[in-house]
């Protein structure tokens, strides 16, 4: 029986793999039209038309760079999160939106607190740098123990179910924040109030081609500050005992909790941390852009996520790559492939399915534990 | 502080927050609201009367003294006092936010710019319309009462003599039901399900009838979230697969319908069921194009792809690029429906019958598709994908397959949708709208066809119902999936597990019969 059993299924086997590996033939071809198709735009749209001089490019470029900036340090949470607890942290998100709101109100109680004998000014603008650093320090404070308590609450019991439950559970607790913010704040947008050294709009002007190309203070302010905070970072990981028990719980957590390492107080330090990554993002994303409402964190947030993916999840360097790579393809890349700029986050999460299609380790690979890929 | 008072406060304090949390949302002013209008009140004012507010005071308190009651193995007082110290401490909790609330009131400062529910009113109701201290004295009291009721009915509920009357209610239902089951599996157990059946058959045909326009739009709405939800439930309950942006594909059907049957942009004017089959193979398509690159990738990229793609569909659909083809922002009017027996389908009625037809239709391919084989090749690839390939499973085509007729289901729900309607727009599609179907196929338990129902009802029909609670709903969903998963992942009605275990007789020991799934 056994004998007759087993030729059937190797020639089963020979047919299946035929249909399975369609796909991998397809592959090539599928990238050959996109590369092609890409090139095509570019040769029309840089070659044929001309439409944009240098000015527009450089300007698309800073605020690429800009917002890249913003999505690496919210990429980060997310790498850091999946490398150990292989879990899309879904409202990642929306503890960067409430480091926004805390942001904002830190600054609208810093221009209302008056200083100064005969001339009357706020705090905000007497003292800025010191207003911004405590605002930056109150944002991180509550997206850190936002991101603790979520932990706490929403995914450590789950640690051990099957993979599904503690996505969902992190979807409803992303529901439940942004709707908490709404029902607390009201659904309406809120405009931060900027210290008159970080005005937005002002900056620096430079001239390229005749024309003027500002390059705002917000935005360089956002940028040095979020390659501070990555550098910081990566210094933590690397360095400290705390960035070793991360690393050795993202390994193996068994061996590393036989190695006397607290899984449990190191993945809630990971939360912590990313926590405090996103508030920073937040405070920097009111201060840069200067609106604020509860759905602020929510596409940010995928965004994010598609730019960890892009980088390879799990990888430090890798979600710093891949905020800033996302951040350029979505500012440049319309006008590059001379499409609508409506069209922008159509564009990132296009880059999401083409990067999983032709690369699914993402840039820089992926870096995580054997026993679950 | 002795361990059993501590542990009487832990729960205590989480009320606490919760009730602040509550009154910080205006949610105690809604549950008052409530309270009002199931004890008669017509109209309730935005802030009811002090007597409601009381209610619900009493309420959070019956709550905490539940929660601190618990798991108590103790005397009648002992359990009463816990629940009366956590009732007690939540009051304390809530006294201090309403001395803060009153500072406010009194100072009159504006704090609406941040918290927006705190109007003086509110405040006021929130004190019963009492002075500060009064009002404060009276919370914490209430709560206190609260809590010590909760620990006296937990007690109760414990105590050895109704434990017994639970006992024998329970078993006398047991035998009836027994009984029942000898009544209709015996003998005559053809007759009653002919029965039953015709039974139900005359409902559908004549209760429609009868429900009225509104009444057969909002359980249309229903039942096809049910046809919804079943797909999804092939792709997340059957096979494992988390679909986030699952109403694509439902957006999909609605556009196909709504572009080849409405007169505009195209005037196309096609028949209604050819509009109908192409807009379900269209949706089936894009389910095979979507899942055909990721299929050997870990199941969470396949959840934020397919939330991606979602996300794309409706930025498309609503972006000027696409107006002059799919009508952007303002949708796709004048859809029409489809015509049986030379009688056209107009009313909401009319189309409860065929959205009947459709879940009949959804409930019977999946019943059929779960209790195949193919259904057990799902069964594997949830539980272990690897054991399942291992064991000769192609799980690609499985989980292709099962992607392709969730994707199917969703066009057949979206085609009839945009047809009942008249129109189809580009925010019906949203991201809220795939989230909803994820819930209620959670909240119903995955993979069971009672629980799609039910959780179609309660997550589409009871908002109807319930319209105060309309701001808070989505705040609900959030906090109801954490807690299910928290508590009940498989939902209120999981699917039944075919639980049989292959016999093993060391004699007659056979090779067991070829599983290879084709």
């Amino acid at each position: 029986m056994h004998a007759l059993s087993l030729p059937t299924l190797a020639v089963k086997g020979a047919r299946f793999k035929k249909v399975a590996h369609v796909f991998d033939l397809l592959r090539p071809i599928l990238g050959a039209i996109v590369l092609a198709f890409i090139a095509y735009r570019l040769y029309q749209v840089l070659i044929v038309q001309q439409e944009y001089g240098a000015d527009t490019w450089t300007r698309l470029l800073i605020s690429g760079l800009i917002i890249g900036g913003v999505y690496a340090l919210i990429a980060i949470g997310y790498t850091l999160v999946y490398g150990i607890l292989f879990m899309i942290n879904f409202a990642h998100g929306e503890v960067m939106m409430l480091g926004a709101y805390a942001g904002l109100f830190a600054f609208q109680a810093f221009n209302a607190i008056q200083v100064g004998g005969q001339a009357q000014t706020s705090f905000l603008n007497a003292y800025p740098v010191l207003a911004i650093l405590l605002a930056f320090v109150i944002g991180m404070f509550i997206s850190a123990a936002i991101g603790y308590f979520l932990e706490k609450i929403a995914y450590r019991p789950l640690r051990k179910a099957p993979r599904l439950v503690p996505l969902i559970s992190a979807i409803g607790a992303s529901i439940f924040l942004q709707n908490a913010a709404q029902l607390l704040f009201s659904p309406q947008l809120r405009e931060v109030t900027n210290p008159d050294i970080l005005r937005r709009g002002a900056g620096w002007t430079i001239s390229i081609n005749n024309a003027n190309v500002i390059i705002p203070y917000t935005g360089v302010f956002t940028f040095v500050l979020s390659v501070l905070l990555l550098i910081a970072l990566y210094i933590i990981v690397r360095k400290t005992r705390l960035g070793r028990s991360m690393r050795a719980v993202a390994l193996d957590k068994k061996t590393a909790a036989l190695m006397g390492v607290d899984v449990d107080r190191t993945i809630s330090q990971t939360f912590i941390i990313s926590g405090a990554l996103a508030g920073a993002a937040g405070v920097m994303w009111g201060l840069h852009n200067g609106m604020v409402y509860f759905y602020v964190g929510f596409i940010p947030g995928i965004k994010a996520f598609t730019a960890a993916v892009l980088g390879g999840i799990g990888n430090l360097p890798g979600a710093m790559l891949g905020g800033l790579v996302l951040g350029i393809v979505e500012s440049v890349g319309p006008a590059a492939l001379g499409i609508d700029f409506q069209l922008k986050d159509v564009l990132a999460f296009v880059i999401l399915i083409i990067v999983l299609t032709f690369r699914p380790s993402g840039l820089l690979g992926e870096v995580l534990a054997e026993e679950k890929v | 502080m002795n361990t059993s008072l501590r542990k009487s406060i832990r729960p205590g304090a989480t009320i606490g927050i919760v009730h602040i949390f509550f009154v910080l949302i205006g949610f105690n002013m809604l549950v008052a609201i409530l309270f009002a209008r199931v004890s008669g009140v017509k109209q309730p004012d935005a802030i009811p009367a002090p007597v409601y507010l009381m209610a619900y005071s009493i309420t959070m308190g019956i709550w905490a003294g539940v929660a601190a009651a618990q798991k108590r193995k103790q005397e009648f007082r002992q359990v009463a006092f816990a629940g009366c110290v956590a009732g007690g401490f939540a009051g304390i909790m809530a006294g201090l936010l309403e001395f803060g609330l009153a500072i406010i009131l009194v100072k009159n400062i504006n704090v609406r710019d941040v918290l927006t529910v705190l109007s003086a009113n509110f405040i006021k109701g929130t004190l019963f319309g009492m002075q500060p201290a009064m009002g404060v004295m009276v919370t914490v009291m209430l709560f206190a009462l609260g809590g010590t009721l909760g620990g006296a009915l937990v007690a109760f509920w414990n105590s050895t003599p109704f434990q017994a009357f639970l006992n024998r209610g329970i078993r006398f239902t047991k035998d009836s039901v027994q009984k029942a089951q000898g009544v209709t599996h015996g003998k005559n157990r053809l007759l009653w399900q002919i029965a039953s059946i015709s039974l139900l058959a005359l409902a559908v045909v004549f209760l429609p009838l009868n429900w009225g326009s509104y009444w057969n739009y909002v359980l249309g709405t229903v039942g096809l979230y049910v046809v919804l939800g079943l797909g999804l439930n092939i792709a997340v309950g059957l096979s494992g697969q988390l679909v986030l942006g699952f109403i694509a594909f439902f957006a999909i059907g609605a556009y196909s319908m709504a572009l080849l049957n409405a007169p505009l942009p195209y005037h196309l004017m096609w028949g209604f069921w050819p509009a109908l089959v192409l807009g379900v193979l269209l949706a089936a398509v894009a389910g095979l194009l979507l899942g055909l690159p990721l299929m050997r990738l870990r199941g969470d990229y396949l959840a934020i792809v397919t939330l991606g793609f979602g996300e794309i569909i409706r930025i498309l659909l609503k972006s000027d690029v696409l107006t002059a083809y799919t009508g952007g922002p303002r949708g796709i009017q004048n859809i029409g429906g489809p015509t049986i027996f030379g009688r056209p389908f107009v009313t909401d009625v009319d189309f409860m019958y065929l959205i009947i037809g459709a879940m009949l239709l959804a409930m019977f391919i999946y019943s059929r598709l779960q209790n195949s084989r193919t259904g057990r090749a799902w069964l594997a690839i949830r539980e272990d994908e690897t054991v399942a390939r291992a064991s000769g499973v192609n799980t690609v085509r499985y989980k292709l397959l099962a992607l392709v007729i969730g994707a199917a289901f969703a066009g057949l729900a979206g085609a009839i949708f945009a047809s009942r309607n008249q129109f189809t727009g580009p925010e019906e599609h949203s991201l809220m709208a795939s989230i909803n179907v994820l819930s209620l196929i959670i909240v119903g338990g995955l993979g069971s066809i009672p629980g799609t129902i039910m959780g179609a009802f309660a997550l589409k029909g009871l908002p109807e119902i319930l319209r105060e609670f309309e701001n808070y709903r989505l705040l609900a969903f959030g906090a109801l999936l954490v807690a299910m998963m928290l508590s009940k992942p498989d939902g209120f009605i999981p699917s039944r597990r075919p639980k049989f275990q292959i016999p093993i007789q060391p004699e007659t020991r056979e090779a067991p019969k070829e599983q290879d799934h084709d």
